[in-house]
């Protein structure tokens, strides 16, 4: 393995493509046409057009994802996470294409991307799995049939899509009078977004938490899990805020969570990394959930407590190294981490996408602070494709410490041009329950329900004087810069050179205010 | 020059002479020195000795959303007059009249799926001007202030750039 494909684009292709030069690795980028200025197009070793704007034209083609590692001669592929990550057909096509393929094996993506034969898996790995049916429901399934499989399982419940992913296919059903629609909405759904319209019942568990075990495994059969994630805040079942550990959970749990994730990836022969994903209740009592057979967006946190590099890992077992992390070392923690997700979108817009360009923009950095970004100043943020452009994480010594620095970092980021998540994180984390660690996968859409659409971030009076004077300031300038001519040496005549009076660049406003004076 | 500046809150007067400041005539102590990147409108402001970071995101003329320390200010300027003088013809800046003419722009890239104005007809402020699309979600712009439509730039059906200046109102 001497050159390696990195066939996504963004912050995840940032992070692969630095952990290629980590390990001394050649790295090839792909771009669709507006990508061809993007970070992860210039940080990479080389870079390989791939199509279209259009995801399908382009990241999602398996064809000319293999042609352009043809081309450049790249030997390996890194599906980062999201468009083909999950995707048996491409892992296998890789393989037949003589490349290997950064994730676990074609088979193993194929049985966990299944949510019912991996609730097979789990039950045989002697893991509880959150009650519900355990064949999946095809299209031809009669109503009443269903309807009985539900009583059975008693409301409310929850219809996913087999295939599922992100909250798609999947609908809450709180009474037996709304489960005819509500099958029929889901179906439809699956369909579209996953090309199968089966469908499955599970039992809808009253505020649990949602906790999720990382591990890697390698080709020789060792497997290690890592520390749990809590990724309860989450906004339409999209995750938005993940901390590790979880404040919630014994040392005793922790080790049988681990024990659990652990024997279901055995039970499949899974390499590389992955995540166990689990309900947990009030009473410590957990479910087997779904399995990631990917690297996941929040793996950064885990990195931040174990110091475990998991990608440098995942491209150390593809090329058949024996995973040698110390199980104690990644099963426990070294003090707290958090990360919030940075999203190009409008919080108080009920969170519209808000694509265009960065005119500006400073990310955090400072101590124990880590900033993940696809993108910089002066880039665009594509309306093609996820609005995720940087992954924010801190560490401390514990939680509130943790907490503070992410804070601070969300203070200092500063991001013009666009909209972003960054004013309702710095809510969010002085939200009492957040503090207090009293939450459930309901609690965010709750607390956004009772905000009833006011603005995140209000300014002081104090901040609203500096605020006008900014504004003063900029139609001084503006004003100042209307007697520039468009181009240099083209001066009007009569009009005086603007390099008497009016400062360009990094003027001041007195400079301003003298040529404010001059005009007058 | 004086501003008349208004917040959510209410509007304030803000006076700037000779490197002095006052704000509805209370004289304040301002320093402010442009930082970054020359296209991005931001000032490092010391007004006593408590710094402010203040960057302008403009959305549309008549409207900006200012940046105080990372918290959101919308400052709607349309009431903004430059003393008591008025703009004669041959003025530097009357050519481009940019505070006399309000210029609704594009918020985001997206397409052009309605223009409601023809240029020339009045229109009252907060009357829906054009809509955009773009993610799959519609956008109506509204007129910032009552006026005349002096040019309709926008284009049924066509693709624009976000702040691409879509509709003129004198």
């Amino acid at each position: 393995m001497r050159k390696i494909l990195v066939a996504n684009r963004g912050e995840i292709a940032v992070r692969v493509i630095r952990a290629c030069r980590d390990l001394g690795l050649a790295s090839v980028a792909v771009y669709s046409e507006c990508d061809r200025a993007a970070r992860h197009v210039r940080l990479a070793d080389e870079a390989c057009a791939i199509g279209p704007n259009a995801p399908a034209e382009s990241y999602l083609s398996i064809d000319r994802l293999i042609d352009a590692a043809r081309k450049t001669g790249a030997d390996a592929v890194h599906p980062g996470y999201g468009f083909l990550a999950e995707n048996a057909q491409f892992a296998s096509a890789c393989r037949t294409a003589g490349l290997t393929f950064i994730g676990p094996t074609p088979e193993a993506i194929a049985l966990m991307g299944s949510k019912t034969q991996a609730r097979r898996a789990a039950i045989s790995a002697g893991v509880p799995v959150v009650p519900g049916t355990e064949e999946p429901i095809g299209p031809g399934e009669p109503d009443d049939v269903i309807a009985s499989m539900a009583d059975r399982l008693g409301y409310p419940l929850l219809i996913k899509a087999v295939a599922g992913g992100g909250g798609k296919g999947m609908r809450t059903v709180t009474s037996a009078a709304d489960l005819t629609s509500a099958v029929r909405a889901a179906r439809s759904e699956a369909g579209t977004a996953f090309g199968d319209a089966a469908i499955y019942l599970e039992r809808r568990l009253i505020r649990p938490r949602h906790i999720e075990v990382q591990l890697l495994g390698d080709q020789h059969g060792t497997v290690i899990p890592f520390v749990e994630r809590e990724c309860s805040i989450q906004r339409r079942h999209q995750k938005v805020v993940e901390e590790t550990p979880s404040p919630v959970i014994s040392p005793l749990m922790r080790t049988q969570l681990a024990n659990a994730a652990a024997s279901v990836a055995r039970g499949v022969g899974y390499t590389s990394a992955g995540t166990i994903e689990f309900l947990v209740d009030d009473a410590d009592r957990y479910w087997f959930l779904e399995m990631n057979t990917r690297l996941q967006v929040e793996h950064p946190i885990t990195e931040m407590v174990t110091g475990i590099d998991l990608v440098e890992w995942q491209l150390r077992i593809a090329r058949g190294e024996t995973l040698d992390v110390d199980p104690m070392l990644a099963n426990t923690p070294d003090g707290h981490a958090i990360e919030c997700r940075i999203y190009a979108e409008d919080p108080d817009m009920g969170f519209m996408p808000s694509p265009g360009r960065i005119v500006a923009l400073r990310a955090a950095a400072g101590p124990w602070v880590r900033d993940e970004g696809g993108i910089e100043s002066g880039g665009e943020v594509p309306i093609y494709y996820d609005p995720l452009i940087s992954k924010l994480s801190a560490w401390g010594p514990d939680r509130p410490r943790a907490i503070a620095r992410m804070a601070r970092a969300l203070r200092e980021y500063e991001v013009l041009g666009i909209k972003t998540t960054v004013p309702f994180f710095r809510w969010l984390l002085t939200q009492p329950a957040f503090l207090a660690a009293k939450f459930h996968t309901g609690y965010l859409d709750e607390l956004l329900q009772q905000r009833r659409g006011e603005p995140f971030a209000t300014a002081d009076k104090e901040e609203e004087e500096a605020a006008v004077i900014g504004v003063a300031l900029h139609l001084l300038s503006r004003e100042a810069s209307v007697a520039q001519p468009v181009a240099p040496g083209r001066l009007a005549l009569g009009q005086r050179s603007p390099r008497d009076e009016v400062p360009t660049g990094r003027g001041d406003w007195k400079a301003l205010a003298r040529a404010e004076a001059l005009r007058r | 020059m004086t501003f008349e500046l208004a917040t959510r809150s209410r509007t304030r007067k803000v006076e700037s002479r000779g490197g002095q400041w006052w704000m509805d005539g209370r004289k304040v102590d301002v320093d402010a020195v442009k930082v970054g990147d020359a296209s991005a409108a931001a000032w490092s402001v010391l007004i006593g000795r408590r710094s402010y970071e203040v960057a302008i995101a403009e959305r549309a003329a008549g409207e900006l959303i200012v940046h105080v320390n990372g918290r959101a200010v919308v400052v709607n300027g349309a009431a903004t007059r430059f003393g008591t003088r008025r703009a004669r013809p041959g003025d530097a800046g009357a050519g481009s009249a940019p505070l006399q003419s309000v210029r609704v722009l594009a918020p985001m890239p997206g397409r052009i799926t309605r223009v409601l104005v023809k240029a020339g007809e009045a229109v009252a402020a907060r009357q829906g001007l054009v809509v955009v699309e773009a993610m799959k979600m519609e956008n109506e712009l509204r007129a910032p202030r009552a006026g005349t439509v002096t040019d309709v730039r926008a284009v049924e059906g066509a693709l624009v750039e976000a702040n691409a200046v879509l509709i003129v109102i004198e």
